[in-house]
């Protein structure tokens, strides 16, 4: 058949295109062509026409199954990821979580699985339509460019086992097509340019640079340190030792101490005041003046840090002590009682140095309280003391007869 | 241009035939019965009516779910101005019209509450806790009764309205034709879903999570509305499949669109995982004492089996079930599922609401088949009714071509 147009008959044949008038013959064509027997061949027209795809014969896609794989994909590799990462590679602890706990994994899961599934979809639609194709023969055709407006074409490729130029021609104009043509390859090889293919090649080899730097900045020996990109906290705003400072006058960074610091190891020359010693022996004189004022605030201090578990009156039985026996501690040692023989014949400077440094399980206190402050506790814990074993002798004349006519009045409260 | 002709639908069967006012008095009869009953039962148990109430409470809020649903579908239609959907619109139109019906079912819980002879079933009811809850003084002014009951009006006053004015309007539309009705009914939309939104989560509130005064979530309103969604569409299905098997609407009801109707109910299974998975997983990681121990509760005993069962039954399950495009184009399977998805909504809300009155056992017996029996029989009864007196699909919808011709790719 002459009647068949060839463009030139020195290139390649890439198949044939054959156009028609309307959507229907399209479909009619297309069916036609199927039940030749014809495999590869396609269909274009300018809008979505319902049923083509159908009459064409396609197997349907495997896109979903793609996607299916992709999101399944997602959902091993995030349960994966985070398993090995917290449970097993870093076990960090979180809000007192399981280290492989499903409902945190959830979340990232989700996104995965999504992820995936949304780039095997992008992929597969790219793989299964060959895209990105740049050029097709087809665009070799002057009237092919109908096919975005107006004209209705079916496309045979030359590699269908059935394909033969007259043959296939014949078939198509049976089939009710309009125009029948062969079209080509394109006379000249398609080759991409020497010179974008150096510039790839350049873009490459410059973006291995990089990785190569930090290889060889990372793991050769080098004298001079590292270069810094991420530096943490090594390099603060703040002063070392001997470095200089424009805000002094003198432009040390480094303060002297404030005038009258006493050092924590400083020398101790008043042993008597500063530890309650005299020659080695704990003092029996209280060297600070002992007045109504100081008893007072002996008496305040007591009460401030004292009291909670020795008791208000010394007996041992303070709230501390009360509460460590309701709940049977068992390490509880209940504190002694001031009235006891051993801690009545001790020295003043004795109980001075309980209250400084603890005893048993008591601790120290010269920490919280000030020297004199201690002092004038140990005074307030002799006078609690002298008031169980006092004598009518010790109140004062003035009050005797007021005493005695309140205990005739309320025998029990004698002693 | 089409994969199939477009059905005509000049000589369809749009009307029911007389033999289903059979039907309607029938299920009427049973739903009677059947509520009697279990009001019977509920008197002679003689614990205030709990027992009654809870069984009650799970059923009705199931049921009344599906109506909203369809009061969703018909508006969501109207706002999207969807085309493919008019053929199947007319079911959910009279499936939310039978929102009258639901407010008289109301009553078994409201008569009791306000005749004082339950016990405080709502835990805010009970002066004794209250008093000793500074939380529940403090949620005094909105958890009381005046103020419940008032809500309840509200709630029911938007829903009949809004189903009434989308089923009047388009009933119309089935005698005198034109564009006008329809616009009217676009413009209404948006408002009518704002207002939708709003009752259903306070409604959601107000009923289900109020039973346990002192936990509180935002979302719960939401997984509701997924669930009720889910619910409707079930029940659509179910309905036009029903429909077609008495050789109703035969040509006008196409496999694509049970194909999207098994679409939407897809999206929303999953979107009801993600509603309850993102109400589980905040209270879950702050494990607060006050927000988990309604998860506690709800994941201890017997009730961790019926969770796990959410967990398969209402999402997992459907989801791989609906994913296969074949599923959803066929009738049975796709009525198989609908099915499914009643019942597990059925437990979804049987598993909110029963741990509040039984701790540690499922409890299941007649009541709660009575009650089941009696609010979905009373409540096809009335869509049977209603459906009697109406075209069964939108004949003079401007878009019913375009709904005819509709296919999925």
């Amino acid at each position: 058949m002459d009647a068949v147009e060839t463009e030139t008959d020195t290139t390649r044949v890439a198949g044939i295109l054959a156009e028609f008038e309307t959507a229907e013959t399209l479909k009619h064509a297309s069916t036609g062509l199927r039940e030749a027997g014809y495999k590869r061949f396609e269909a274009y027209s300018p809008f979505p026409v319902h049923g083509l795809y159908e009459t064409m014969g396609r197997r349907r896609t495997i896109l979903p199954l793609l996607v299916f794989g992709g999101g399944l994909a997602g959902c091993m590799i995030a349960l994966l990821l985070q398993w090995w990462t917290n449970a097993i590679d870093y076990p960090y602890l979180i809000s007192g979580k399981p280290f492989f706990s499903l409902p945190a994994n959830i979340p990232i899961t989700f996104e995965l699985i999504i992820l995936l599934g949304a780039l095997s979809a992008f992929g597969g639609v790219m793989v299964l339509n060959n895209l990105p194709e740049l050029f097709h023969p087809l665009f070799g055709c002057d009237k092919f460019r109908r096919a975005t407006t107006d004209g209705f074409f079916i496309g045979v490729d030359i590699g269908d086992k059935k394909f033969d130029e007259t043959e296939t021609a014949d078939l198509l104009r049976r089939l009710s097509a309009t125009d029948v043509q062969i079209y080509h390859h394109p006379q000249t090889e398609q080759r991409i340019p020497g010179y974008i293919m150096a510039a790839a090649a350049l873009i490459v080899a410059l973006a291995l640079l990089p990785p190569l730097g930090i290889a060889l900045f990372r793991y050769a020996p080098k004298s001079q340190p590292r270069i810094h990109l991420v530096s943490d906290m090594d390099h603060q705003p703040k002063y070392l030792p001997q470095q200089f400072s424009p805000l002094f006058e003198d432009t040390r960074a480094m303060r002297p101490p404030v005038p009258g610091t006493v050092a924590v190891d400083a020398v101790i020359d008043d042993t008597h005041y500063l530890l309650g010693q005299v020659d080695g022996k704990p003092a029996d004189t209280i060297p600070i003046a002992v007045t109504t004022e100081t008893m007072r605030r002996g008496r305040e201090r007591y009460d401030i840090f004292c009291a909670t578990c020795h008791g208000l009156a010394g007996d041992g039985d303070g709230i501390t002590s009360q509460l460590a026996f309701e709940r049977e501690e068992p390490k509880w040692v209940k504190p002694l009682s001031y009235y006891n023989e051993s801690v009545v014949s001790q020295p003043v400077g004795q109980i001075f140095q309980t209250i400084s440094d603890g005893v048993r399980t008591m601790p120290g206190y010269k920490y919280q309280i000030p020297t004199e402050d201690r002092w004038a506790i140990v005074l307030y814990v002799r006078a609690l003391q002298r008031s169980r074993s006092a004598t009518i002798e010790d109140v004062p004349e003035e009050l005797r007869k007021h005493l005695q006519s309140e205990t005739a009045k309320n025998p029990n409260r004698a002693r | 241009m089409q994969k199939h002709p477009i059905p005509n639908i000049d000589d369809e069967r749009t009307r029911l035939s007389s033999a289903a006012t059979g039907l309607q008095v029938m299920l009427a009869i049973v739903g009677f019965s059947a509520l009697l009953g279990a009001l019977w039962l509920g008197w002679n148990n003689s614990d205030e009516l709990r027992s009654f109430t809870a069984s009650y409470l799970v059923s009705y809020m199931s049921f009344l779910g599906i109506s909203l649903g369809g009061l969703f579908f018909a508006a969501l239609q109207h706002l999207t101005r969807a085309g493919w959907s008019v053929t199947v619109r007319r079911t959910a139109e009279i499936i939310s019209a039978s929102m009258p019906c639901m407010v008289l079912l109301f009553l078994p819980i409201l008569v009791p509450l306000l005749l004082g002879m339950t016990g405080p079933y709502y835990k805010w009811l009970d002066p004794e806790l209250v008093a000793e809850s500074s939380l529940l003084q403090w949620k005094k002014p909105y958890l009381n009764l005046p103020f419940f009951f008032a809500r309840a009006a509200i709630y029911f006053l938007t829903w009949v309205l809004l189903a009434r004015f989308y089923y009047k309007n388009s009933t119309r539309q089935d005698v005198e034709g034109g564009p006008e009705l329809t616009r009217r009914m676009e413009k209404v939309a948006p408002v009518a879903l704002i207002l939708f939104g709003l009752t259903v989560t306070f409604a959601a509130f107000d009923w289900i999570m109020s039973l346990e005064p002192t936990w509180f979530s935002t979302i719960f309103g939401l997984y509701y509305f997924a669930g009720s969604v889910i619910a409707a569409l079930a029940a659509m299905i179910l309905f036009a499949i029903a429909l077609q098997c008495r050789g109703y609407v035969a040509g006008a009801i196409t496999v694509e669109h049970y194909h999207e109707l098994g679409k939407l109910m897809l999206g929303f299974v999953i979107f009801w995982g993600y509603m309850a998975f993102s109400q589980y997983m905040l209270i879950w990681y702050a494990n607060i004492p006050e927000e988990s121990a309604w998860y506690l509760q709800r994941q201890s005993g017997s009730w961790m089996w019926v969770g796990l069962g959410l967990l398969f039954g209402h999402l997992i399950l459907p989801f791989l079930g609906l994913l296969p495009r074949a599923v959803k184009r066929s009738k049975i399977l796709l009525g198989a599922w609908a099915v499914w998805m009643l019942v597990i909504h059925w437990i979804d809300i049987y598993w909110l609401v029963m741990p509040t009155f039984a701790e540690d056992h499922l409890p299941f017996g007649a009541m709660d088949a009575c009650c089941i029996i009696a609010i979905g029989s009373l409540m096809l009864a009335a869509i049977v009714k209603i459906a009697r007196k109406c075209e069964l699909i939108p004949t003079k919808d401007p878009r019913l071509e375009e709904a005819l011709s509709f296919e999925n790719f």
